[in-house]
Protein backbone atom coordinates (compact mmCIF):
# COMPACT_ATOMS: atom_id res chain seq x y z
CA UNK A 1 0.00 0.00 0.00
CA UNK A 2 1.72 3.18 -1.32
CA UNK A 3 -0.20 5.60 1.51
CA UNK A 4 0.89 4.52 4.87
CA UNK A 5 -2.25 6.33 6.46
CA UNK A 6 -4.77 4.49 4.41
CA UNK A 7 -3.05 0.93 5.61
CA UNK A 8 -3.29 1.50 9.23
CA UNK A 9 -6.41 2.94 9.20
CA UNK A 10 -7.69 7.00 9.95
CA UNK A 11 -8.84 6.77 13.32
CA UNK A 12 -8.90 4.92 16.62
CA UNK A 13 -12.27 3.46 15.40
CA UNK A 14 -11.00 2.30 12.68
CA UNK A 15 -7.66 0.97 13.62
CA UNK A 16 -9.15 -1.06 15.92
CA UNK A 17 -11.68 -2.41 13.38
CA UNK A 18 -9.28 -3.71 11.14
CA UNK A 19 -7.57 -5.29 13.81
CA UNK A 20 -10.88 -7.12 15.09
CA UNK A 21 -11.51 -8.29 11.60
CA UNK A 22 -7.91 -9.40 10.73
CA UNK A 23 -8.68 -11.40 13.67
CA UNK A 24 -12.09 -12.38 12.69
CA UNK A 25 -10.42 -13.11 9.18
CA UNK A 26 -7.63 -15.11 10.49
CA UNK A 27 -5.89 -13.07 8.30
CA UNK A 28 -4.56 -9.73 7.29
CA UNK A 29 -7.45 -7.35 6.42
CA UNK A 30 -7.08 -6.86 2.52
CA UNK A 31 -6.12 -3.14 1.54
CA UNK A 32 -9.55 -3.41 -0.54
CA UNK A 33 -11.80 -2.63 2.95
CA UNK A 34 -8.79 -0.88 4.36
CA UNK A 35 -9.80 1.66 1.11
CA UNK A 36 -13.48 1.20 1.92
CA UNK A 37 -13.17 2.49 5.81
CA UNK A 38 -11.03 5.45 4.77
CA UNK A 39 -12.02 9.10 4.40
CA UNK A 40 -15.39 7.86 3.70
CA UNK A 41 -16.83 11.67 3.98
CA UNK A 42 -15.38 11.76 0.85
CA UNK A 43 -16.53 9.59 -2.40
CA UNK A 44 -16.40 6.04 -0.15
CA UNK A 45 -20.11 6.68 0.99
CA UNK A 46 -21.19 7.12 -2.98
CA UNK A 47 -19.12 4.60 -4.17
CA UNK A 48 -19.88 1.53 -1.95
CA UNK A 49 -23.59 2.30 -2.46
CA UNK A 50 -23.57 2.01 -6.51
CA UNK A 51 -20.85 -1.36 -6.18
CA UNK A 52 -23.82 -2.95 -3.73
CA UNK A 53 -26.42 -1.91 -6.21
CA UNK A 54 -24.17 -3.39 -9.04
CA UNK A 55 -22.61 -6.38 -7.50
CA UNK A 56 -26.28 -7.46 -4.75
CA UNK A 57 -28.96 -5.50 -6.27
CA UNK A 58 -31.68 -6.72 -8.49
CA UNK A 59 -30.59 -8.14 -11.51
CA UNK A 60 -31.20 -10.74 -14.28
CA UNK A 61 -27.33 -11.35 -13.98
CA UNK A 62 -26.42 -13.99 -10.88
CA UNK A 63 -24.14 -12.96 -8.16
CA UNK A 64 -21.51 -15.02 -9.55
CA UNK A 65 -21.60 -14.02 -13.21
CA UNK A 66 -21.22 -10.20 -11.76
CA UNK A 67 -18.26 -11.06 -9.94
CA UNK A 68 -16.91 -12.81 -12.70
CA UNK A 69 -17.84 -9.82 -14.65
CA UNK A 70 -15.48 -7.74 -12.19
CA UNK A 71 -12.73 -10.49 -12.40
CA UNK A 72 -12.79 -10.00 -16.10
CA UNK A 73 -12.57 -5.78 -15.94
CA UNK A 74 -9.38 -6.42 -13.54
CA UNK A 75 -7.96 -8.90 -15.99
CA UNK A 76 -8.53 -6.35 -18.82
CA UNK A 77 -7.08 -3.45 -16.26
CA UNK A 78 -3.86 -6.09 -15.45
CA UNK A 79 -4.86 -5.74 -11.68
CA UNK A 80 -3.86 -8.74 -10.14
CA UNK A 81 -5.58 -7.96 -6.58
CA UNK A 82 -8.74 -7.77 -8.48
CA UNK A 83 -8.60 -11.01 -10.35
CA UNK A 84 -7.37 -13.14 -7.31
CA UNK A 85 -10.42 -11.57 -5.20
CA UNK A 86 -13.77 -11.47 -7.40
CA UNK A 87 -12.20 -14.66 -9.33
CA UNK A 88 -12.40 -16.18 -5.28
CA UNK A 89 -15.90 -15.16 -5.13
CA UNK A 90 -17.22 -16.46 -8.43
CA UNK A 91 -15.72 -19.72 -7.84
CA UNK A 92 -18.56 -19.83 -5.00
CA UNK A 93 -21.12 -19.85 -7.34
CA UNK A 94 -19.71 -21.01 -10.93
CA UNK A 95 -17.97 -24.37 -11.54
CA UNK A 96 -14.10 -23.43 -11.38
CA UNK A 97 -12.97 -24.54 -14.58
CA UNK A 98 -15.62 -22.46 -16.23
CA UNK A 99 -14.38 -19.15 -14.28
CA UNK A 100 -10.56 -20.15 -15.16
CA UNK A 101 -11.75 -20.53 -19.11
CA UNK A 102 -13.39 -17.39 -18.84
CA UNK A 103 -10.67 -15.53 -17.84
CA UNK A 104 -8.28 -17.17 -20.03
CA UNK A 105 -10.15 -16.31 -23.55
CA UNK A 106 -13.81 -15.64 -22.53
CA UNK A 107 -14.56 -16.03 -26.78
CA UNK A 108 -14.09 -19.75 -26.37
CA UNK A 109 -15.08 -20.59 -23.43
CA UNK A 110 -18.09 -22.31 -22.25
CA UNK A 111 -20.71 -20.11 -21.63
CA UNK A 112 -23.90 -18.93 -23.05
CA UNK A 113 -24.05 -16.81 -25.87
CA UNK A 114 -25.51 -13.75 -24.12
CA UNK A 115 -23.15 -13.99 -21.41
CA UNK A 116 -20.35 -13.88 -23.83
CA UNK A 117 -21.45 -10.92 -25.77
CA UNK A 118 -21.80 -8.87 -22.94
CA UNK A 119 -18.48 -9.96 -21.52
CA UNK A 120 -17.30 -8.46 -25.34
CA UNK A 121 -19.35 -5.44 -24.62
CA UNK A 122 -17.31 -4.95 -21.28
CA UNK A 123 -14.33 -5.70 -22.41
CA UNK A 124 -14.77 -2.95 -25.18
CA UNK A 125 -16.22 -0.10 -22.74
CA UNK A 126 -13.17 -0.97 -20.79
CA UNK A 127 -10.33 -0.85 -23.15
CA UNK A 128 -12.11 1.75 -26.12
CA UNK A 129 -15.47 2.84 -24.73
CA UNK A 130 -15.62 4.98 -27.84
CA UNK A 131 -15.87 2.06 -29.65
CA UNK A 132 -19.15 0.26 -27.88
CA UNK A 133 -21.82 1.00 -30.94
CA UNK A 134 -20.96 -2.74 -32.70
CA UNK A 135 -20.38 -4.60 -29.51
CA UNK A 136 -23.56 -3.64 -28.42
CA UNK A 137 -25.60 -4.28 -31.33
CA UNK A 138 -24.37 -7.94 -31.36
CA UNK A 139 -25.26 -8.43 -27.78
CA UNK A 140 -28.91 -7.38 -28.46
CA UNK A 141 -28.97 -9.80 -30.85
CA UNK A 142 -27.49 -12.53 -28.86
CA UNK A 143 -30.24 -11.73 -26.74
CA UNK A 144 -29.22 -9.79 -23.87
CA UNK A 145 -32.11 -7.34 -22.48
CA UNK A 146 -31.35 -3.37 -22.54
CA UNK A 147 -31.85 -4.04 -18.75
CA UNK A 148 -29.02 -6.63 -18.74
CA UNK A 149 -26.28 -4.33 -20.63
CA UNK A 150 -27.24 -1.92 -18.33
CA UNK A 151 -27.02 -4.02 -15.09
CA UNK A 152 -23.56 -5.52 -16.70
CA UNK A 153 -21.92 -1.78 -17.74
CA UNK A 154 -22.58 -0.86 -13.52
CA UNK A 155 -20.42 -3.52 -12.95
CA UNK A 156 -17.61 -2.29 -15.25
CA UNK A 157 -18.00 1.37 -14.40
CA UNK A 158 -17.54 0.45 -10.58
CA UNK A 159 -14.52 -1.95 -11.14
CA UNK A 160 -12.93 0.67 -13.85
CA UNK A 161 -12.38 2.57 -10.60
CA UNK A 162 -11.64 -0.42 -8.11
CA UNK A 163 -8.70 -1.75 -10.17
CA UNK A 164 -7.21 1.28 -10.93
CA UNK A 165 -7.13 2.14 -7.12
CA UNK A 166 -6.04 -1.13 -6.63
CA UNK A 167 -3.41 -0.83 -8.95
CA UNK A 168 -2.52 2.78 -8.13
CA UNK A 169 -2.02 2.28 -4.12
CA UNK A 170 -0.31 -0.86 -5.47
CA UNK A 171 -2.42 -3.46 -3.12
CA UNK A 172 -0.79 -6.57 -1.30
CA UNK A 173 -1.37 -9.28 -3.05
CA UNK A 174 -3.05 -12.31 -0.34
CA UNK A 175 -2.25 -15.57 -0.69
CA UNK A 176 -5.03 -18.02 -2.01
CA UNK A 177 -6.00 -19.27 1.06
CA UNK A 178 -6.61 -15.77 2.18
CA UNK A 179 -8.70 -14.85 -0.79
CA UNK A 180 -10.53 -17.77 -0.43
CA UNK A 181 -11.62 -16.42 3.66
CA UNK A 182 -11.89 -12.46 2.11
CA UNK A 183 -14.07 -14.09 -0.46
CA UNK A 184 -17.37 -16.02 2.03
CA UNK A 185 -16.77 -13.31 3.77
CA UNK A 186 -17.81 -10.70 0.73
CA UNK A 187 -20.15 -13.22 -0.05
CA UNK A 188 -21.76 -12.77 3.04
CA UNK A 189 -21.38 -9.08 3.63
CA UNK A 190 -21.62 -7.73 0.32
CA UNK A 191 -20.09 -4.10 -0.39
CA UNK A 192 -22.04 -1.38 1.12
CA UNK B 1 -31.70 3.85 -6.83
CA UNK B 2 -31.26 3.73 -10.21
CA UNK B 3 -27.41 3.18 -11.48
CA UNK B 4 -28.08 6.91 -12.97
CA UNK B 5 -28.72 8.31 -9.89
CA UNK B 6 -26.03 6.77 -8.07
CA UNK B 7 -23.14 7.45 -10.84
CA UNK B 8 -24.65 11.26 -10.48
CA UNK B 9 -24.06 10.79 -6.46
CA UNK B 10 -20.53 9.24 -7.07
CA UNK B 11 -19.65 12.56 -9.46
CA UNK B 12 -21.34 14.99 -7.01
CA UNK B 13 -19.48 13.21 -3.94
CA UNK B 14 -16.27 14.34 -6.02
CA UNK B 15 -16.49 17.80 -6.22
CA UNK B 16 -18.20 18.30 -2.78
CA UNK B 17 -16.60 20.30 0.35
CA UNK B 18 -15.89 16.97 2.26
CA UNK B 19 -11.99 16.94 0.33
CA UNK B 20 -9.21 18.40 1.98
CA UNK B 21 -7.82 19.62 -1.63
CA UNK B 22 -9.19 22.01 -3.98
CA UNK B 23 -12.73 20.69 -5.96
CA UNK B 24 -11.62 22.55 -8.76
CA UNK B 25 -8.09 20.13 -8.92
CA UNK B 26 -10.50 17.20 -8.14
CA UNK B 27 -13.33 17.57 -10.80
CA UNK B 28 -10.25 18.60 -13.80
CA UNK B 29 -8.84 14.97 -12.70
CA UNK B 30 -11.96 13.00 -12.77
CA UNK B 31 -13.15 15.16 -16.02
CA UNK B 32 -9.48 13.92 -17.56
CA UNK B 33 -8.34 18.24 -17.59
CA UNK B 34 -4.66 18.82 -17.66
CA UNK B 35 -3.63 19.86 -14.31
CA UNK B 36 -0.96 21.05 -12.59
CA UNK B 37 2.28 18.35 -11.78
CA UNK B 38 3.03 16.44 -10.42
CA UNK B 39 -0.76 15.65 -10.50
CA UNK B 40 -1.03 15.56 -14.11
CA UNK B 41 1.12 12.80 -14.76
CA UNK B 42 -0.32 10.48 -11.93
CA UNK B 43 -3.77 11.16 -13.22
CA UNK B 44 -2.84 10.26 -17.29
CA UNK B 45 -1.47 7.36 -15.24
CA UNK B 46 -3.70 6.37 -13.35
CA UNK B 47 -6.36 6.62 -16.34
CA UNK B 48 -3.96 5.02 -19.24
CA UNK B 49 -2.26 2.69 -17.90
CA UNK B 50 -3.15 2.44 -13.60
CA UNK B 51 -0.85 -1.37 -13.47
CA UNK B 52 2.13 1.62 -13.95
CA UNK B 53 1.58 3.46 -11.91
CA UNK B 54 5.17 3.87 -9.72
CA UNK B 55 5.95 4.74 -6.12
CA UNK B 56 7.49 7.85 -7.48
CA UNK B 57 4.63 9.49 -8.55
CA UNK B 58 2.82 8.68 -5.88
CA UNK B 59 5.20 9.78 -3.25
CA UNK B 60 5.50 13.01 -5.52
CA UNK B 61 1.96 13.88 -5.47
CA UNK B 62 1.71 12.73 -1.32
CA UNK B 63 4.35 15.63 -1.11
CA UNK B 64 2.85 18.03 -3.36
CA UNK B 65 -0.46 17.49 -1.82
CA UNK B 66 0.83 17.21 1.70
CA UNK B 67 -0.74 14.74 3.64
CA UNK B 68 -2.54 11.12 2.91
CA UNK B 69 -5.85 12.29 2.94
CA UNK B 70 -4.78 14.56 0.03
CA UNK B 71 -2.85 12.58 -2.27
CA UNK B 72 -5.76 9.53 -1.84
CA UNK B 73 -8.43 12.00 -2.77
CA UNK B 74 -6.26 13.01 -5.90
CA UNK B 75 -6.25 9.13 -6.50
CA UNK B 76 -9.68 8.49 -6.20
CA UNK B 77 -10.30 11.59 -8.35
CA UNK B 78 -8.89 9.96 -11.40
CA UNK B 79 -10.45 6.45 -10.81
CA UNK B 80 -13.63 7.71 -10.35
CA UNK B 81 -13.38 9.71 -13.89
CA UNK B 82 -11.87 6.72 -15.70
CA UNK B 83 -15.44 5.13 -14.64
CA UNK B 84 -17.53 7.43 -15.27
CA UNK B 85 -16.31 7.90 -18.31
CA UNK B 86 -17.10 4.50 -19.54
CA UNK B 87 -20.77 4.76 -17.69
CA UNK B 88 -21.19 7.69 -19.26
CA UNK B 89 -19.69 6.29 -22.96
CA UNK B 90 -22.17 3.57 -22.44
CA UNK B 91 -25.35 5.40 -21.77
CA UNK B 92 -24.55 7.60 -25.33
CA UNK B 93 -23.93 4.54 -26.89
CA UNK B 94 -27.32 2.65 -26.03
CA UNK B 95 -29.15 6.10 -26.18
CA UNK B 96 -28.08 6.28 -29.52
CA UNK B 97 -28.86 2.60 -30.43
CA UNK B 98 -32.49 3.97 -29.38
Amino acid sequence: MRLAEVERGDSLRNRALIRVISLALGARLPDAARVAFYHKAFVGTALGAWTQEAMRGPSEWTVPERELMAAMVARWNTCPFCVGAHRSIAVLGMDQAVTDACLADHRTAPISEPLRATLSVLETMTLRPDELTADIQRATAAGVTRQQLTDAAAVASVFNIITRYANALDFAIPTDAEFGKAATMMLKRGYA
Amino acid sequence: MGHQDLADALRAAVAADTGVTDASLRTAIAAGSPVAEPYDTLARQIRDASHRVTDAEVAAVRDAAGSDRAAFEIVMSACVGAGLQRWDAFREATDAAG
